[in-house]
């Protein structure tokens, strides 16, 4: 009788321990809420004419007053503050088969992108983005802020979704208001179409967090420099 | 000594009464336990061998092989598997043996029966060593056979500019970066793409190198694998032989998207390969 | 055993006793170690706040604060507690002048003292034995919980459990949690309890370090577990640099772990190899010397020099991260091969560190159990030291694809490929001795089954790995997780609870529950075969390591081990159940329930303190049992001639 009680208290206890752990772990969610996108009538495009949808994103060089940061990944130990983050999600849902147009703010500083492969637009509706207005298909290697890149999620049964934003950084004599921001951030547009339905992965693509290569830190990351996309 | 046959006897040799050595193998083989471990090795055998063609089959799911490389990589696996059946069967069978063919006793208290102190058998050791060396001598000259002709195939450790070749084999710049892959192709203007294409039957040759942490190219169903060093560049070759689309995954840890680190090959003919080169930008400037 | 002779005792001057047996370690036990290790803790942490200018930042933008930081609280944590468990006592002594008088040298070896001793820096080898037993399941069932978890997470990965970071902590976790585990399996309890008793001595070569290497292991376990909370380790266990450089204050924590454990296994190796070499009874030449010893000697012997390169591989990436050095930098001129072959040159002994003591505790109790003695011992021998040898020749397999030396890929396969021989003698020992014997079938003897039947499966696809063509496709796949797992758990895991279950009568004075023991085993077993019968599949599919989300060709092959890794944890767990329960309610064991001839069964249970009241001279060959073989040729009195079946 007692060996039957130590040994249903024990797998009791087990069982429970590692079911706690898990069911504490989904409870406390890893991701930030998903960010909707907002119709926006039907676009011509290449492929025909297509509903439309607009996302806006901002990029923030680190958190302030204004603009809280996004949840602290480690219990403990050395916060991301002072990090760059995008700005409110970074877990992306856009429809399948529609033309959507992302506009980015981007409020942070930058430098020379390490493969020039990212200073380029790729996946995009004609090849360009619009910069300020004007459009370009790549900008300048050594003034790179961040990029939005979204690649491949290694599941076969989805279409193969490849879209590259480089985000140029702001100048570095533009005027900052009291929160420590540029009071004019770069404005990107992309528009891009999205396939069948799909889950993808995007992350930036420019060191722009700490450690070696500066790639760690935020950059490594989810919820501040890198995210799910997901076509539904 | 009368002979018995394996399910004639209504007890199993005991331990101690068993019969003295004979050096002549017609009657060593008449021995219950002698054929008992004979027939067993070779059902075990039989029931491991479909093993060989499973493996192949669970490997080639999604295509594989696509190459001569992965070709020579799954006869490797094929012949490798068939080889090691003997022992392994045969040590399972001694397993299966030991505790079916004599007594077993499972008191509380020790048994009082003792087993024959046999404290070593000079014919089982050698023929033990013997074969066990043979077989490792025979996965070692097979497979020094192998590599040398695999790093041939795919000029494993010579510069682009020094291969032979009577086609000029398409290099292609292989750059891991945490966490995309982006492809090179320095013969077609430098055209950079995120998908690798191929062209099929003709030598690829490449460059891989990181930006960062380690990674490791792996064209899973071309059987290529290389790490992807930064700082330095590593090289690797081969030719597919087979159109369609393939994976590219990165087998070396490398941060929080390592699993998402994936591509596809795609290997096209001849003909829409170079369209397809066009469409990126790059004439064949090589 | 030959009649004692009495030596003629010699006065020898002896130190004065001052105060009360012991002295001032009466005042140390655990819990003083762990005050003072957190006071201490804190202490370094706040002058590091201090120190560190604030909002400092390195070379590469991070802030230096919260890695000198975590650095200071680990250092304050280990040399606070070690301090307080009582370790800079003997030292400190010494240098007063105050050496250990014969009652405070019992003192210290836990006389008298009850349960208390095995909270204590006592230095007692069978106490060190039990320390090392309890250490040894708690750090399993951590890498054991780490284990369910990653499953979890593949069973499911839809469902989006962990967040990748997350699910890299948890990998980097249980694989250096479970070696830290399996290293000290069979060479922590059985090395350090039985292997004196077996070569008939009083106690180790060096008791006071014996305890240190325990508390070394106690003090460094925590630091893992902190750096779990710190940003974890999210770079497989073997942390490749330059990743490592990326990682959170975490890595720190693995860095320290690794370098205050490396101290503790240097030491341990050291001590079992001098016990071994010098402390063997009188009569014990090494052809009578058990089997067992033999192993743990070899164990020991790779540990010692395959340690160090893992403790400088550590050191030097912990220099990188602190004082910014390059070594493994590549941007700096550093090298991330020089990491590679540092570690694998610690990687690839370490893991026959693990294999080894299971396999030698297994030819241990096989003619035990089957009244016959070791087959061709000789060729068990050769084989443990054929295994030593070469474990340092082969660690650049690893590294087959990193480009590294390509024209080195050969002499690596070959040295790979041949050292499958030694390894099969040991197999070939084992066979031939559970050939022709009655099989008394307790637990210990079925679980050997168990280890046979998962080394060879280990063994073979080992075989697929070593060869550099084939290799190109299995490594960095599952298939290599698969293998290790069937050899460091399935031949090394299960090994080791053949092992205790053999040795808990003399460990702990109770029978191992055959029942529980052996439902939880062979439960364990079944889903173990699972498990990783299905990550073969999985990797031979091309499903790389250490991804979380993967393609739906894997689904099948993932399910089936998540149902097979639940399994092995409820066998787990009623082996747990097993243990536990046995060891104060199971059936009481006499001092020698196995009839064994080894000298370590012929003490009585609970064993004395000095373990043999007067020495042994041992006078025979080890595994004298069974019915004289009428077929051996006539025999020399000290060698073991063959005889024909």
């Amino acid at each position: 009788m007692k060996r039957l009680l130590v040994t249903v208290l024990t797998l009791v206890l087990g069982v429970g321990l590692v079911a706690g752990v898990a069911a504490w772990q989904i409870v406390r969610g890893e991701e930030p809420p998903p960010l909707e996108v907002k119709a926006a009538g039907t676009l011509d495009t290449p492929q025909g004419e297509l509903p439309h949808y607009e996302l806006e994103m901002t990029v923030y060089p680190n958190s302030s007053p204004a603009v809280a940061p996004p949840k602290e990944p480690r219990l403990l130990a050395a916060s991301l503050s002072g990090q760059p983050f995008y700005h409110p999600s970074t877990s992306i849902r856009v429809p399948a088969n529609s033309a959507v147009t992302i506009h980015f703010r981007q409020y942070d500083g930058g430098g020379q992108i390490y493969n020039p492969f990212f200073a380029k637009v790729h996946g995009s509706i004609d090849g360009t983005m619009t910069v300020n207005g004007k459009k370009v298909t790549e900008i300048d290697q050594a003034s790179v802020g961040h990029t939005f890149t979204v690649h491949q999620y290694p599941e076969s049964g989805q279409p193969n979704l490849f879209l590259s934003v480089p985000l140029p950084m702001v100048p570095s004599n533009v005027k900052t208001d009291s929160n420590g921001y540029p009071v004019t951030p770069q404005e990107i547009s992309v528009t891009f179409i999205t396939g069948e339905a799909g889950t993808y992965v995007w992350n930036c693509e420019f060191p722009c967090g700490d450690l070696y290569q500066e790639f760690g830190g935020a950059m490594q990351t989810r919820g501040w420099m890198a995210g799910t996309f997901e076509v539904v | 000594m009368a002979h018995q046959t394996l399910f004639d006897s209504d007890e199993p040799e005991a331990p101690t009464n068993r019969p003295a050595a004979t050096g002549r193998i017609r009657e060593w083989v008449s021995r219950p336990y002698a054929r008992a471990i004979l027939i067993l090795t070779v059902v075990i055998g039989f029931v491991l061998l479909p093993l060989a063609w499973l493996i192949l089959a669970a490997m080639n799911q999604t295509g594989a092989p696509a190459s001569p490389i992965m070709e020579e990589i799954e006869k490797t696996v094929f012949w490798f598997t068939i080889v090691s059946i003997p022992m392994t069967a045969f040590v399972f069978a001694v397993l299966v043996y030991s505790l079916l063919g004599w007594k077993r006793i499972s008191s509380d208290d020790p048994p009082m029966q003792e087993s024959p102190a046999i404290r070593t058998n000079r014919t089982g050791t050698i023929m033990w060593t013997v074969v066990s060396s043979v077989l490792a001598f025979f996965l070692v000259v097979w497979g020094m056979i192998e590599l040398a002709a695999i790093t041939a195939n795919s000029y494993g450790t010579i510069p682009a500019d020094q291969q032979p070749g009577d086609e000029q084999p398409l290099i292609v710049n292989v750059t891991g970066q945490q966490w995309v892959w982006t492809f090179e192709y320095p013969g077609y203007d430098g055209a950079t793409t995120p998908v690798l294409y191929l062209e099929k039957d003709r030598p690829v040759y490449f460059n891989v190198t990181s930006k960062d942490v380690i990674h490791n190219f792996w064209a899973v169903e071309l059987g290529v694998k290389i790490d992807a060093n930064p700082g330095a560049a590593t090289q690797t070759g081969v030719t597919p032989t087979k159109a369609g689309v393939f994976n590219v995954r990165c087998a070396e840890l490398c941060g929080l998207h390592h699993a998402y680190m994936e591509t596809t090959i795609e290997v096209l003919p001849k003909e829409v390969f170079a369209a397809a080169m066009r469409e990126m930008g790059g004439g064949k400037t090589s | 055993m030959s009649s004692a002779t009495v030596v003629q005792q010699h006065s020898v001057p002896q130190p004065a006793q001052h105060g009360k047996p012991g002295g001032m370690i009466r005042h140390f036990n655990v819990v003083t170690a762990v005050i003072l290790g957190l006071v201490l803790a804190t202490i370094f942490g706040f002058l590091a706040n201090r120190l560190v200018p604030s909002g400092a930042t390195g070379a590469t933008f991070a802030p230096v604060l919260p890695d000198v930081g975590f650095l200071a609280i680990l250092i304050g944590w280990v040399l606070g507690f070690m301090i307080g468990i009582g370790a800079f006592i003997g030292p400190f002594r010494w240098l007063m002048g105050r050496d250990l008088t014969h009652a405070d040298a019992e003192y210290l070896a836990g006389k008298d003292m009850g349960v208390g001793r095995y909270f204590r820096y006592t230095t007692d080898h069978k106490v060190v034995g039990i320390q090392y037993l309890v250490g040894f399941m708690v750090i399993i069932g951590l890498g054991g919980l780490l284990a369910m978890l990653i499953r979890t997470e593949l069973g499911v990965t839809w469902a989006g459990v962990f967040s990748p970071d997350s699910y890299n902590t948890l990998i980097g976790t249980h694989g250096i949690a479970m070696i830290i585990a399996m290293i000290i399996a069979i060479s922590g309890p059985v090395g350090n309890f039985i292997v004196p008793i077996m070569i008939g001595a009083r106690d180790m070569a060096f008791p006071r370090l014996n305890a240190l290497s325990f508390w070394l292991l106690a003090a460094a376990v925590p630091c893992l577990v902190a750096s779990m909370f710190a940003g974890g380790i999210r770079d497989g266990w073997s942390v490749y640099q330059p990743l490592a450089s990326q990682s959170p204050p975490g890595m720190i924590g693995y860095q320290i772990t690794i370098i205050v454990f490396a101290i503790s296994t240097g030491i341990a190796s050291v001590n079992l190899m001098t016990t071994i070499l010098r402390m063997r009874a009188k009569g014990m030449t090494w052809a009578r010397t058990p089997v067992l010893v033999y192993g743990i000697f070899g164990a020991a012997l790779m540990g010692l020099y395959a340690f160090p390169f893992y403790q400088y591989s550590q050191i030097l990436a912990l220099s990188d991260r602190i004082f910014g050095t390059s070594f493994f930098n590549p941007v700096e001129g550093g090298s991330v091969w020089l990491y590679e072959n540092l570690f694998w040159l610690l990687g690839h002994p370490e893991v026959y560190v693990i294999l080894l003591p299971s396999i030698a505790v297994c030819l241990e109790l096989i003619p035990v159990f089957m009244r016959k003695p070791l087959f061709a011992m000789g060729f068990a021998i050769a084989g443990v030291v054929g295994v030593v040898i070469m474990s340092g020749l082969v660690w650049a397999h690893h590294m087959y694809m990193t480009g590294w030396a390509p024209f080195a890929n050969y002499p690596f396969m070959l040295s790979t490929e041949m050292i499958s021989i030694p390894v099969g003698f040991l197999v070939l020992v084992a066979i031939g001795t559970l050939w022709r014997g009655t099989a008394w079938t307790r637990l210990p003897l079925m679980a050997v089954y168990a280890v046979i039947f998962n080394k060879m499966i280990g063994g073979v696809t080992g075989i697929y790995l070593s060869d550099v063509p084939a290799d190109q496709f299995f490594h960095g796949s599952m298939f290599v997780v698969a293998h290790f797992h069937y050899m460091l758990m399935g031949a090394g895991l299960f090994g080791a609870m053949a092992g205790i279950a053999f040795y808990f009568p003399k460990m702990t004075g109770h029978i191992l529950d055959e029942r529980m023991g052996s439902i939880g085993l062979w439960t364990a077993f079944a889903g173990f075969q699972l498990t990783f019968g299905s990550m073969f599949v999985a990797g031979l599919q091309g499903q790389p390591r250490r991804v979380l989300q993967f393609d739906n060709l894997f689904n099948i092959s993932n399910w089936l081990s998540t149902i097979g890794a639940y399994t092995i944890g409820i066998g787990m767990l009623i082996f747990l159940a097993a243990i536990i329960f046995s060891w104060r309610n199971g059936k009481v064991a006499s001092g020698n329930p196995w009839a064994s001839k080894s000298l370590e069964w012929q003490t009585p249970t609970p064993v004395p303190l000095e373990n043999f009241t007067v020495l042994p001279v041992v006078t025979e060959r080890p595994y004298d049992y069974g019915v004289p073989d009428p077929y051996a040729t006539a025999q020399k009195t000290s060698s073991d001639k063959a005889g024909v079946q």
